[in-house]
């Protein structure tokens, strides 16, 4: 029995759509994963004994919030892109001594509270530093 | 054409596709961990990264256990009490040895039976700092002999009335056995930040030295001062200094770093001291323990310790009262000065 020749396929209007839009996505996938996925913007964020309790970004001024934690009583000032202890009741006074952290990695330590004030996402570091002796 | 152009959007797909994939250099874990009386932060990459990370806490959770002063479990804690203390296992035998050699090569500016004088500034933990009295600093002086330290056959015995306190060397011997659990763990590169230690292991994700930069002393609640940048591939560093854990009395500033030979804080002319060595076997804790006498000893007899030391070598950063940076030539082409702080750079030999 002979073969029937297979119809000859003409692209249409709607072929020429549906291959513009995979091509849109396939290169917008690519664009996004080499500038390295979502860009968060630089975020406080908070743990007790490693358990995450805020998280605040600071894009914008977020004033005071006051955290507690074991007998001790901690008043973080957010403002723009930086973070720092205001006051604390812990004997030690060394999250307070601190100061202000601004770049992502940077942390203050309330050693007494057992709490961690860490900085996450924002810009990459340009000429910043892995880490800080001292 | 229409072929090119099909391969085309499959090549697009693929890279989109392969940038979900993470290589074994982007695969990381980092954890915190507030232990040893700091805070810890750990960075490992590789495909065994996170149980590499998780099995750090383990090992550094485990040391915490033995060598606390403040648990009353610890083998520390059992040896402080009772004076003498059967050793069934090797880890704090290990350490007690490496103190006792730290402190005759300083000339015993490093000594563990300081403790009591630190305790009574204030600075072991408890109900906060203080000022103790000359007859009180006096009394507990008597106590503060390294030498006395033993390890007879099976048993560990202090002298009579001693304590000890391994915050000077546990996070460096920490550091030197997290080495290796990145090395079982086939972890390629990792950071560990164990208060102000630090361990660099390999190089960085993109094949270059890690950049450590060392806190400027002058400027301890600016986070972004620095004296200088060290950069570091397979190597310890350790700083020392008085500028963050302090407090001031009528007007007058006592930091934590105790002179076993006046009870005092160590007033050497130096504001910090950095040493940095490679990875070998037991060089995360020398560095520890240096960075904490060199600083007591001062400059000049921290430098004729670096010119004349027979052990692993390591190299120095020294920043002085006065205003200078001095650096041992061995990392003069891995130090890059902050012109930013002021200070007058040296480069030692």
């Amino acid at each position: 029995m002979p073969m029937r020749p297979s119809p000859k396929l003409r692209p249409t209007a709607w072929d020429a759509l549906v291959v513009l839009c995979v091509a849109a996505l396939a290169i917008g996938l690519a664009v996004f994963q080499w500038r390295g996925g979502t860009q968060e913007s630089l975020t406080a964020v908070v743990s007790v004994d490693g358990e995450e309790i805020d998280r605040v970004s600071l894009e914008r001024a977020a004033g005071k919030r006051t955290y507690q934690a074991g007998a001790y009583t901690l008043t973080v000032e957010y403002a723009a892109g930086s973070a720092r202890v205001l006051s604390s009741d812990c004997p030690t006074q060394d999250c307070v001594h601190t100061g202000i952290i601004t770049r992502s990695g940077q942390s203050i330590v309330c050693l007494p509270a057992r709490i961690i004030i860490r900085l996450e996402g924002g810009a990459a570091k340009d000429g910043g530093v892995d880490a800080v002796l001292g | 054409m229409k072929r090119l152009t099909a391969y085309g959007f499959l090549m697009l797909l693929l890279l989109s596709g392969c940038g979900a994939q993470l290589s074994p250099d982007e695969a990381q874990e980092s954890i915190q961990v507030i232990a040893m009386d700091t805070a810890m932060l750990i960075t490992t990459y590789g495909e065994r990264s996170p149980a590499a990370a998780y099995a750090c806490e383990d090992t550094i959770r485990d040391l915490e256990k033995k060598l606390s002063r403040t648990d009353p479990d610890s083998e520390v804690s059992r040896l402080n009490n009772a004076g003498t203390l059967e050793d069934s296992e090797s880890e704090l035998r290990s350490i007690l040895i490496q103190a006792g050699q730290y402190c005759q090569k300083t000339g015993g500016a490093f000594d563990i039976t300081v403790a009591p004088v630190v305790a009574a500034w204030g600075f072991a933990g408890g109900d906060g700092y203080r000022v103790p009295s000359q007859k009180e600093l006096d009394r507990l002086l008597e106590l503060v002999d390294g030498f006395a330290v033993k390890g007879n056959g099976q048993t560990l015995s202090l002298g009579p009335g001693q304590s000890i306190d391994l915050g000077a060397i546990a996070k460096g011997y920490a550091a030197d056995k997290l080495v290796g659990v990145f090395q079982e763990y086939e972890v390629p590169r990792g950071l560990a930040q164990l208060g102000g230690n630090v361990l660099a292991y390999g190089d960085r994700p993109d094949g270059t030295p890690w950049r450590v930069g060392i806190q400027d002393p002058a400027k301890p609640d600016d986070q972004n001062a620095f004296a200088g940048v060290l950069e570091l591939t397979d190597a310890f560093a350790v700083t020392s200094g008085g500028y963050q854990r302090y407090f001031e009395e009528n007007g007058k500033r006592y930091h934590h770093i105790i002179d076993p030979a006046t009870g005092y804080p160590a007033d050497s002319g130096l504001t910090s001291v950095t040493v940095a060595a490679g990875i070998s076997d037991g060089s995360g804790a020398m560095c520890d323990a240096l960075s904490t006498a060199l600083f007591i000893m001062g400059e000049e007899k921290a430098l004729d310790l670096w010119r004349h030391w027979d052990g692993t070598p390591f190299e120095l950063v020294l920043v002085t009262e006065d205003g200078r940076v001095v650096v041992t030539e061995g990392l003069a082409d891995r130090f890059t000065p902050d012109e930013s702080g002021g200070y007058a750079y040296e480069t030692v030999s």
